[in-house]
């Protein structure tokens, strides 16, 4: 059998893809993605450098008699993870690090280091399906509706698909844990992580602060508007804010109100009623294919945020960009987010950042 | 697979000559040494035989040598030892240590430099093996001067001129110490040389136990403890003697030492056979220290255009064990002071030390080196990785 990488973040999921590969024969190899530095974690703490996770995968690969390796990266993910991060925010948008994570750090540098290796394969623990056929590589979302990631990895280089694997896709969580448990691996009952991985505090202001300047207009009061432009309110930097966020709007409004839009350059945040939220038309820039790129007045499912449902979209203008009529408004379409494109079998083909959202019937409106 | 180990810088298998001579004091003969019974005469008959044999391994008196837990203690020892013996009678001594000593001397002198406990001087060690002596002469003119220099050097084999820089320290009426666990059964070990007044040794680098080093004290050379406690081995380092520990010390010491010649000439050949084929089959690398006196079992590469951690990992998985400089800092991506201190701090190499030992074999080597052609082949085909 072939020598397959996978990738151990020191979670149940992968500690579980590492044990399936080896039962299927295969010499596996696993290594450890040493990321960032807590750098505000005292140094003595074992959880300093995510050192945690490169020790309970270091204790899984041990009990599986597999070799286990740690690639720092940590000069790479801040440049093309956490540096993204902070400046999508500082422009006022809500980013998916872990989508660039997967397609920028992870995937493209796990293979190049795993041929290294001798690796043919790079494998990891993140819950989709990836069919190899004569047709080529297709990815699909995990069998657990609950836990399905394919979210995140639709901007990898479409020419890596035909090398990974991942085993768990076609499994439950609870199947995955079960499997981990009768293994008697120590990762078997670790909890999940939720939380931005290079935020464990969950706050990101605090990181956003730390890494901008000080005087960046992200970080300074602005006013809080109406779509009117009748100033409401006023904020303490508008990157604390995120479109449908309900949280930290004060004042005497008859009725809740959101977060709209958040205009970066007049430093302005938008917000309305929750009727106000709905949107149908999305615009997607960035685009990467993982199939076939659709044509324009093709039907694909579109998916923009995490744990969301897909809705039936019409593509309407598709070149460098797309255009998305949706065949529902949806809440809180957001800016920076992912929007990730289905067919009807959970086949991913590709997907793009959300840039703008609006309404059908505002277009008309406004002649646009 | 053939499982190759080619690590014995980094620690080495126990001889069975010293898991024999172990064995009884693991079991029937456990007594403490400092009690007054028969058991703890036993034991106490038992370490200082092992003092007496492994004094004479090295040209010493039995009142010379006193075990410690391993070489990193000894050094430490050694080096805050002295030092603090100098400064109760008042001052600060000034210690002068090589840019290429083992942390376990280097981190020593620095902290110790950071707490003013010291004046710390570091002399510039040359590729050739020659340290520039003249910043030395100064310091040891000045006043009270601790000098510590390793016999040989555990990233690169250099062989550092100790008996020489001895003579001139104990001229001036300094303190030398030498650092010999790399040395010790490689090249000819005294401390009969003049001037050798501290000597640090292990065990686990001679086909010994883990866990027990040694330092010769010469007759007359104060040194302050660095531990308190029930007064054992002379007050220098209290605690239960680990009598075992020191038996397989000193019987790997004396193997060591008589068979040092011999061993010499076949790790020596091995090694050059090594090194022949490494630029016979592979472009642009360099033998580390290649022109000057080294040890004969070690052979530290330069690889041009290579991530060294990557290297190592694929140089494991095809069952080949070698060490990025040292053992201690694998998995650090920063290039050793070693390096720096000898290449300049620009070196881009990747550094790969491979250490025969008294298993290694002709087959051993060919072995390595095949698999090193095709993992350093394999690890520059690689697109930019940072």
């Amino acid at each position: 059998m072939s020598r397959v990488l996978v990738a151990m973040s020191g979670g149940v999921d992968s500690s579980v893809a590492a044990a399936l590969l080896v039962d299927a024969g295969h010499e596996v190899v696993g290594v450890t993605m040493k990321t960032f530095c807590y750098s505000d974690t005292p140094a003595h703490s074992k959880t300093c450098c995510g050192l945690d996770g490169i020790l309970d995968a270091k204790r899984v690969a041990d009990a599986l008699g597999i070799s286990h390796y740690v690639f720092d990266v940590e000069e790479d993910f801040t440049r093309d993870v956490i540096d993204d991060f902070v400046s999508e925010y500082a422009e006022g948008r809500t980013p998916n690090p872990c989508v660039n994570c997967n397609s920028n750090t992870k995937f493209k540098d796990l293979l190049a280091r795993g041929r290294a290796l001798g690796c043919d394969q790079i494998a990891s623990g993140h819950y989709v399906r990836i069919e190899h056929g004569p047709a080529g590589s297709s990815l699909r979302r995990g069998l657990d509706p609950d836990k399905d990631q394919s979210y995140f990895l639709w901007a990898m280089p479409r020419s890596l698909l035909p090398k990974l694997l991942f085993p768990v896709g076609e499994l439950t969580k609870s199947a995955v844990r079960a499997h981990a448990r009768e293994l008697a691996l120590i990762t078997a009952d670790k909890p999940e992580s939720q939380e931005i991985c290079f935020v464990p505090s969950g706050n990101y202001r605090d990181l956003l602060a730390k890494r901008l300047s000080p005087v960046h207009p992200a970080l300074q009061p602005g006013p809080i508007v109406r779509r009117s432009g009748e100033v409401v309110g006023e904020h303490n930097g508008y990157a604390s804010f995120t479109v449908g966020q309900r949280k930290g709007l004060r004042g005497g409004f008859s009725e809740p109100m959101f977060v709209l839009r958040i205009r970066a350059p007049e430093r302005e945040v938008v917000v309305g009623t929750r009727d106000e939220l709905f949107e149908d038309v999305v615009d997607i820039g960035g685009l990467n294919w993982l199939g076939e790129p659709p044509a324009a007045g093709e039907r694909v499912n579109a998916q923009l945020r995490y744990r969301d449902p897909a809705v039936p979209a019409i593509v309407t203008r598709i070149d460098d960009s797309l255009t998305l009529e949706l065949a529902e408004p949806r809440i809180a379409v957001t800016p920076g987010q992912s929007a990730v494109l289905f067919d009807d079998d959970a086949r991913v083909f590709g997907g793009g950042r959300i840039v703008a959202a609006s309404t059908r019937t505002k277009r008309v409106a406004t002649g646009c | 697979m053939r499982h190759v180990y080619l690590d014995h810088a980094a620690t080495t298998p126990m001889r069975s000559e010293v898991r024999e001579a172990m064995d009884p004091y693991l079991s029937d003969t456990f007594g403490n040494p400092s009690s007054l019974h028969r058991w703890g005469r036993k034991a106490s008959a038992a370490l200082e035989e092992a003092r007496a044999i492994a004094a004479k391994a090295l040209g010493s008196q039995p009142g010379e040598i006193f075990f410690t837990r391993g070489g990193t203690e000894s050094d430490n020892l050694a080096v805050l030892g002295r030092c603090r013996a100098i400064s109760v009678e008042g001052g600060v001594p000034t210690l002068a240590i090589s840019a290429v000593e083992h942390r376990a001397v280097y981190d020593t002198a620095r902290w110790a430099d950071s707490r003013e406990e010291v004046r710390l001087v570091i002399l510039q060690v040359h590729l050739d093996g020659t340290i520039d002596l003249d910043p030395l002469r100064v310091a040891l003119k000045d006043g009270p001067t601790v000098v510590s220099v390793m016999w040989v050097n555990n990233e690169i084999g250099l062989l550092l001129p100790v008996p020489e820089i001895a003579t001139l320290v104990e001229e001036f009426g300094g303190t030398f110490h030498t650092d010999a666990v790399q040395a010790i059964g490689k090249v000819p070990v005294s401390t009969t040389y003049p001037g050798i007044r501290l000597l640090t040794a292990t065990a686990h680098k001679i086909y010994g136990p883990r866990g027990t080093g040694l330092l010769y004290v010469r007759e007359g050379t104060e040194i302050a403890p660095l531990l308190y406690g029930g007064g054992q081995e002379g007050a220098l380092r209290p605690g239960t003697e680990d009598v075992a520990g020191a038996i397989g010390f000193a019987t790997a010491l004396r193997l060591a030492v008589e068979e040092q010649a011999e061993e010499a000439m076949r790790l020596g050949a091995l090694r050059d056979a090594f090194e022949n084929r490494v630029l016979a089959q592979i472009d642009d690398v360099r033998i580390n220290a290649g022109r000057a006196r080294r040890s004969p079992s070690i052979s530290s590469l330069g690889i041009d255009g290579a991530d060294g951690g990557l290297l190592l990992n694929a140089l494991d998985l095809e069952g080949v064990a070698s060490s990025g400089g040292s053992a201690c800092a694998s998995g650090s991506s920063a290039a050793s002071h070693v390096i720096s201190a000898l290449f300049g701090p620009d070196d881009t190499k990747a550094t790969v030390r491979f250490s025969m030992g008294r298993n290694s074999s002709e087959a051993d080597v060919s072995r390595a080196v095949a698999v090193l052609a095709e993992v350093v082949e394999r690890v520059r085909g690689l697109e930019e990785v940072s």
